[in-house]
């Protein structure tokens, strides 16, 4: 593959796609989610029988007291679950909204099934509230005895028509204490690559001095970190996708990945250098060690991504939009170590010899 | 450096070792006739608890009131107390631990398997706060301005008029149905719309004249002749029924009568009193106390709480019965009075007996706290999240087979693009599996969610280090090396870019364990975990077996097999 060669088809395709992420990231904003903002997130599952989706929920839950519902948003999850998210609440708070929610529900249980037991109603309070057991004395006569529940009032009852799966309520001073941790934790992984990166090129000077491979490794992993953000700016206008401390997460394992490709190519340069700068440009050895790493940065982000593609499919609702950043991550670290930072390089050294001259 | 017959030898039986024994640790179940099951069953995975389900609180201490030293010191004890409460709930493996995040003092608190929350947080957040109080001297009433005074003057001079109108109306001559009268004149707010029925009261809670008029003056069915003026205004009092009875603590017989009274409400000359808290604080409480029980009274058989003082308390509570004879003490709970004994003598030998209409569970339960102890500050619910079992039953389930067919996915491209180099990838990769699992265990590491999902992203990364070795080989053996050199060089050549690019996802694995919550440790921690031992199955394990492979000249010779 001519990669060098057709650079600036590369180059302008990376430009085009950072230039629309910094413009999605600015139009839209952020959609920053209750890790750093506080707020409460609960999910629950609705009673299969009752008829309800997300717009009567609001709606029930806006009617109700809490003036933590005032902002309150319902997205489905599933046939049957949704997810509410709203201001961070006390236990008791929450409890009285899940409580109010059930009530709610259970009004619009339609009329026929409410003869049924209701969802995971334990048998024993059936026979806890009063009812009547036959029996018969010593004579034969029949005998009623009451059954009595012996502390009625110590089990205060849950919710009957619908389950919490998992409920969180983060205080907004954890929320903004945990972003202001998330910013130390970018700049210090920032801080250790570029270490690492001018400690791993230390010795290349010929003809590419090393701290220009340092910048252009930082060039490459400022795109693999943009663009994923940019996707994420685009989902949170779209879908209500929020960034929580999971996408940071995210980002900065993107950091490590990306610069772990860039690496490899620019270890084969190194190797080559050493081997063929007599005889060769500076442009065909480039190209060379990226064509002789590309199969390996194929292959390697290949397994990773099927690993990825397959907890994104079958793991579950939870790290779905992680493993998404991730894989977003590892298909631009991948285009940028092969298709931007060695053309980079080329396109410097020239540059420079130019000035030279 | 090709390594000698005998070493490699050794070398295949350590690793076939190492894989018998973390395979057999990672396993779950294994079946009793596996050698030594019953010793390998013992290691259990720690599950998280997004995964298992269950509670983790976060609470911030209000130190405000202490200083800096003593807040450290005092988060300790909260720490201690909470461990207490939550041993007392029955929670398997709870979590207990201090988090200070700079001047923040937190505690963390993990419940595993707990999913009542509101009964845990109460559990824990509920500081039994004993205190003992005094009677509060009444401040000074507001003097009034002269023209005030007249004023009030003038209104008591009609609220008299109107009480003599009353009484007037109820004395027999009239006839008119006492109660119904009090029901329509009467500005006593307790008594009135009951006709100004008192019930049985005793001659020591009613102020003096009320009482002296009620027991001294009063026959049974009669009506006070004249107004009775006390602080609250003019009475007019009917006694109804007189009769004895007996004090439940003292057994000693008193008079109790049953009254009815009208009442025309005046306003004092000296002017209102401002509100106050009729308690004073005194400095006894919770923080004195060496221990409690349960006791019974003597007579009644009822439920007492007896509190034994330390030193100091027993000292402060000898000072305060002495100051206080004939008055009475307050005892507080959570700023409930539960009892206000009048005191009879200075107690000395720091003990005191709460009694309070205690039922024993109440009783019991009271003593446990308080022997649980007070928390020395008070800490407040900053952040909270709750697991289900059902959610966390399915993100096992979930995780294992995303786990599952990740693997299968990854041995698939593996065998497609390396052949028989690939299958040995694929078990050093079954052997990584083995042993990142087992280590899992014996560490232990809690896995969790993230935790399973940066296993899972290791697996991806774990074949890195075979796909650079195998590209390395295929080069080599293109470029018409024999097989032997050609794993040697590939090898030796490999290792400079296996190290350099996992240093890189280690640094970012390092500051996330650092810097984490719980959630990102979890992830970091695997991950990290992951990469070195797939360092060492992807250089030592895969090796081996590819030299393995290489003795047997037929294999050497297809070099197709090998990507060649």
């Amino acid at each position: 593959m001519n990669i060098i060669q057709n650079r600036n088809f590369y180059f302008a395709l990376s430009g085009l796609l950072v230039a629309g992420s910094i413009v999605a990231i600015a139009v839209y904003g952020l959609r920053l989610g209750i890790d750093f903002t506080g707020g409460a997130l609960s999910e629950i599952t609705v009673d299969s029988r009752i008829a309800a989706d997300a717009g009567i929920i609001t709606q029930a839950l806006i009617a109700g007291e809490s003036p933590a519902l005032d902002s309150v948003r319902v997205q489905p999850t599933g046939a049957h679950g949704f997810l509410l998210r709203f201001k961070s609440v006390s236990e008791q708070e929450h409890h009285s909204i899940i409580m109010a929610l059930d009530a709610f529900l259970g009004e619009l249980l339609p009329a026929e099934e409410e003869t049924d037991v209701p969802l995971e109603q334990p048998d024993v309070d059936a026979a806890a509230s009063g009812a009547v057991v036959d029996a018969v004395d010593s004579g034969g006569n029949p005998v009623a005895i009451d059954v009595v529940a012996s502390e009625p009032e110590a089990q205060p009852a849950g919710p009957e028509f619908l389950t919490e799966d998992r409920f969180e309520s983060i205080g907004p001073v954890i929320g903004s204490e945990l972003a202001q941790k998330s910013m130390y934790a970018i700049v210090a992984v920032l801080i250790g690559i570029i270490t690492y990166i001018a400690w791993a090129f230390r010795k290349v000077a010929e003809p590419v001095s090393s701290w220009k491979y340092g910048v252009t490794a930082i060039i490459a992993l400022a795109h693999d970190v943009i663009i994923p953000t940019g996707v994420f700016a685009v989902l949170g206008a779209v879908l209500g996708i929020e960034i929580d401390i999971l996408f940071v997460t995210a980002l900065l394992t993107i950091l490590g990945f990306s610069v772990n490709d860039t690496i490899v190519v620019f270890d084969r340069t190194r190797e080559n250098l050493a081997r063929h700068h007599h005889k060769h440009e500076f442009t065909w050895i480039v190209e060379k060690s990226v064509n002789e790493t590309m199969r390996r940065s194929l292959f390697t982000s290949l397994t990773t991504f099927v690993v990825l593609c397959s907890i994104f499919l079958y793991g579950g609702d939870s790290v779905k939009y992680f493993v998404l950043a991730l894989m977003i991550g590892v298909i631009v670290g991948t285009y940028s170590s092969i298709f931007l930072a060695s053309p980079l390089l080329v396109v410097w050294e020239q540059w420079s010899r130019r000035q030279g001259n | 450096m090709t390594a000698s017959r005998q070493q490699l030898w050794t070398l295949f039986l350590l690793v076939v070792i190492l894989g018998f024994v973390s395979g057999s640790i990672a396993v779950e179940q294994m079946p009793s006739w596996w050698p030594a099951s019953n010793w390998f069953n013992r290691f259990r995975a720690h599950l998280g608890l997004d995964l298992q389900g269950g509670a983790h609180l976060l609470y911030e201490a209000d130190t405000s009131q202490v200083t800096r030293e003593d807040a450290e010191s005092a988060l300790a004890g909260v720490r201690d107390v909470i461990e207490k409460r939550v041993n007392a709930l029955g929670v398997s493996e709870p979590v207990v631990q201090t988090a200070n995040a700079g001047s923040h003092l937190r505690i963390i608190v993990e419940l595993a398997g707990v999913f009542d929350v509101n009964e845990a947080i109460e559990a824990i957040g509920a500081t039994p706060l004993l205190e003992f109080k005094t009677e509060a001297v009444p401040p000074a009433p507001d003097p009034l301005n002269d023209a005030q005074l007249a004023q009030r003057k003038e209104f008591n001079q009609e609220q008299q008029t109107k009480a003599q109108e009353t009484l007037a109306r109820v004395q027999e001559a009239s006839g008119e149905n006492f109660a119904e009268v009090a029901t329509e004149v009467s500005e006593d707010p307790g008594s009135a719309a009951n006709g100004g029925d008192l019930g049985f009261v005793r001659r020591e809670v009613v102020v003096k004249a009320f009482g002296d008029a009620l027991f001294d003056q009063l026959t049974d069915g009669d009506i006070t002749p004249d107004l009775v003026e006390t602080e609250f205004g003019y009475h007019i009092i009917q006694r109804l029924e007189s009769r004895t009875a007996t004090d439940e603590t003292t057994n000693e017989p008193y008079e109790e009568a049953h009254a009815r009274h009208i009442l025309l409400r005046t306003k004092p000359l000296e002017g209102d009193v401002p509100e106050y808290d009729p308690w004073a604080a005194t400095g006894l409480g919770g923080r004195q106390l060496k221990r409690s029980e349960v006791q019974f009274d003597q007579y009644t058989g009822t439920a007492e709480v007896g509190l034994t003082f330390d030193d100091e308390g027993g000292n402060l509570f000898e000072t305060l019965t002495e100051a206080n004879i004939g008055k009475r003490i307050g005892i507080f709970l959570d700023g409930n009075l539960i009892s206000a004994p009048v005191v009879q003598q200075k107690i000395s030998g720091g003990t005191a007996v709460i009694t309070g209409n205690f039922t024993i569970p109440d009783a019991r339960q009271l003593v446990e706290r308080l022997n649980a102890g007070a928390l020395p500050v008070p800490i407040n619910l900053v952040s909270q999240q709750t697991v289900g079992p059902t959610l966390g039953a399915a993100s096992v389930r979930q995780s294992m087979s995303a786990g599952l067919i990740g693997f299968a996915l990854v041995a698939l491209v593996m065998l497609i693009i390396y052949r028989a180099a690939g299958l040995l990838a694929v078990v050093a990769l079954l052997f990584y599996t083995a042993l990142a699992f087992a280590f899992f265990k014996l560490i232990p590491v809690t896995l969790t969610l993230a935790g399973i999902a940066g296993f899972l992203l290791s697996i991806g990364l774990a074949v890195d280090a075979n796909v650079l070795i195998f590209e390395r080989l295929r080069e080599e053996l293109r470029e018409g090396e024999a097989f032997h050199n050609a794993v040697r060089e590939a090898f030796a050549r490999a290792w400079n870019s296996i190290r350099d690019s996992n240093v890189s996802t280690l640094i970012t694995c390092i500051i996330l364990a650092w810097f984490g919550t719980s959630v990102i440790k979890g992830f970091a921690i695997t991950l990290g975990l992951g990469v070195l031992l797939s360092m060492f199955s992807a250089i030592i394990v895969t090796r081996l077996l590819v030299e393995f492979a290489g003795k047997s000249s037929w294999l050497a010779d297809k070099k197709w097999l090998w990507g060649g």
